[in-house]
């Protein structure tokens, strides 16, 4: 490949340069879309296993083994093309003119959240479940009520275990988000594929994908393991 | 806020009227009768199984009796069928507010610094103001020597230091009477008097303790009273001299002889 090809890559007129960066911002608003919705059903989704009646934690269970064991591709098909067929259907329903349509933005973030909130669920459980059985102990018998008692003792104790199982959710969600392309939502996946097609260098756009998506990765890998060394003030293994 | 010298006007510190807990089959507290007066040192010791750690544990509802009656201060619970009903749990906290509880195994909480431990009850379950509190917490941690630790983390502390700081904050909970659940059992041999000597300095105070222990020097030289628990029932009680010297049961006997054959 001669050094002039890497001026697609740039910001000049013939460049992909701008239009890669919005490609990559794009990537990271519907992670951080999926993974925050993601984290509030997860967050319920553990609650309910824990704390819930038999139906609920049936339910939950029910809800972790199914998206546990779909594809994720089929996931988001169902949502954006039967989530069309369903909006459809409702809007005619009431008697609105079509057409109906779904964004893919919508649609990726709602598969994706629903996917990752079993995974989410699943180490939020786990974290709650190696809390000392001694310090939820310590903080009842000063008469703490239950909620104090989540939130002065329980959620900080379970952060710290949660935390590195919560990187890895992040990182999947980043990834899964590439799936997201077949909607037509111009992320990074799209772009790149688009960008290959056009300018046919194939090897040149989807190498700067995995460099756009290695970015993405690394820096919050930065970031969840500054939280991880906080959270482990104090801890016998170390910490700052 | 309660007025200390106006609670203590009424009433013993605390009382425990015909309790009874079984643990699946095994019936580990069969009636216990017991009460406490303000300024009562009492040591309850017995053998490994005979309920007193249970018997403990029962006076602030971690262990929720099956039938019986406890009452600290003003408080009074007899929850029925091993549960705490809402309005019952409510209480419940009230009286937990009036105990300090010390665990065999510290259970300071590690996310918390030695001086956060020590004035989070009072801060998030009294609601007493931080300057107050931490002026506080800074006395108490003087009290059990370890004012230079409070910016420490529990991990670093010996098993000792975390005790004492488990005391320190008990004693912030200001309450009527301090339980203790085996306090040195855990700790390495040489940490033990230590521990034993600011339990010790809180008796010549005047404080009202309860001590499930071993130690049978330490119970006899500090307690104003010994009761010695034989399978989930009181065997003897009494001054540590009766109990020590005189005790009035075989079983009391063989206990005590035996224990002090082996330490002694």
């Amino acid at each position: 490949m001669e050094f002039g090809k890497l001026a697609l890559l740039g910001f000049g007129p013939e460049g992909w340069g701008l239009v890669l960066v919005r490609a990559g911002l794009m990537t990271l608003a519907v992670s951080v879309a999926a993974f925050v919705f993601g984290l509030g059903l997860g967050i319920l989704i553990a609650w309910a296993r824990i704390g819930g009646n038999a139906v609920l934690r049936r339910l939950a269970e029910v809800y972790v083994v199914v998206l546990r064991g779909v594809p994720d591709i089929l996931v988001i098909y169902l949502f954006y093309f039967g989530g069309r067929q369903v909006v459809t259907a409702i809007g005619t329903g009431l008697g609105f003119e079509g057409p109906f349509d779904i964004s893919g933005f919508v649609a990726g973030m709602l598969a994706i959240g629903l996917i990752s909130a079993a995974g989410q669920s699943e180490v939020l459980r786990g974290a709650y479940q190696a809390v000392p059985k001694g310090m939820v102990e310590a903080g009842r018998v000063v008469g703490m009520t239950r909620l104090t008692l989540f939130r002065r003792v329980i959620a900080p104790q379970a952060m710290t275990t949660a935390l590195p199982g919560m990187g890895n959710q992040w990182q999947s969600v980043i990834k899964e988000t590439a799936l997201v392309s077949v909607t037509g939502l111009v992320e990074t996946m799209r772009q790149v594929s688009v960008a290959a097609g056009t300018t046919q260098e194939h090897f040149l756009f989807y190498a700067a994908g995995a460099v756009i998506y290695l970015c993405i990765t690394t820096v919050s890998d930065q970031i969840f393991r500054f939280a991880e060394r906080r959270s482990l003030r104090g801890h016998p293994q170390g910490g700052m | 806020m309660t007025d200390a010298v106006e609670t203590k006007a009424v009433g013993p510190a605390l009382s425990i009227t015909g309790l009874r807990k079984t643990f699946g089959a095994n019936e580990v507290l069969r009636g216990i009768d017991l009460s406490a007066r303000d300024g009562d040192v009492i040591s309850m010791i017995g053998a490994s199984g005979s309920g007193k750690s249970t018997l403990l544990r029962c006076i602030p509802m971690l262990e929720i009796p099956d039938s019986g009656t406890v009452t600290v201060g003003e408080d009074s619970l007899s929850p029925k069928g091993g549960r705490l009903t809402r309005a019952e749990e409510a209480t419940a906290r009230r009286m937990r507010g009036h105990l300090g509880f010390v665990f065999q195994n510290f259970n300071l909480w590690t996310h918390r610094t030695v001086l956060q431990n020590v004035i989070e009850a009072p801060l998030f379950v009294q609601n007493r103001s931080r300057a107050e509190a931490v002026d506080e917490a800074t006395a108490l941690l003087e009290k059990v020597g370890l004012a230079e630790k409070r910016d420490a983390w529990p991990a670093h502390l010996s098993g000792g230091q975390q005790q004492r700081v488990a005391i320190a904050r008990a004693l912030a909970q200001r309450p009527r009477a301090i339980l203790f659940d085996e306090p040195t059992s855990a700790l390495d041999p040489e940490l033990v008097g230590e521990v034993l000597k600011v339990i010790r300095s809180l008796a010549e105070e005047g404080r009202t303790l309860l001590i499930v222990t071993h130690e049978m020097g330490f119970a006899r030289d500090v307690s104003s009273r010994v009761v010695l628990l034989h399978q989930g029932q009181i065997e003897e009680d009494g001054t540590p001299e009766q109990v020590f010297a005189n005790p009035r049961s075989d079983r009391a006997r063989a206990f005590l002889s035996g224990h002090f054959d082996r330490t002694r």
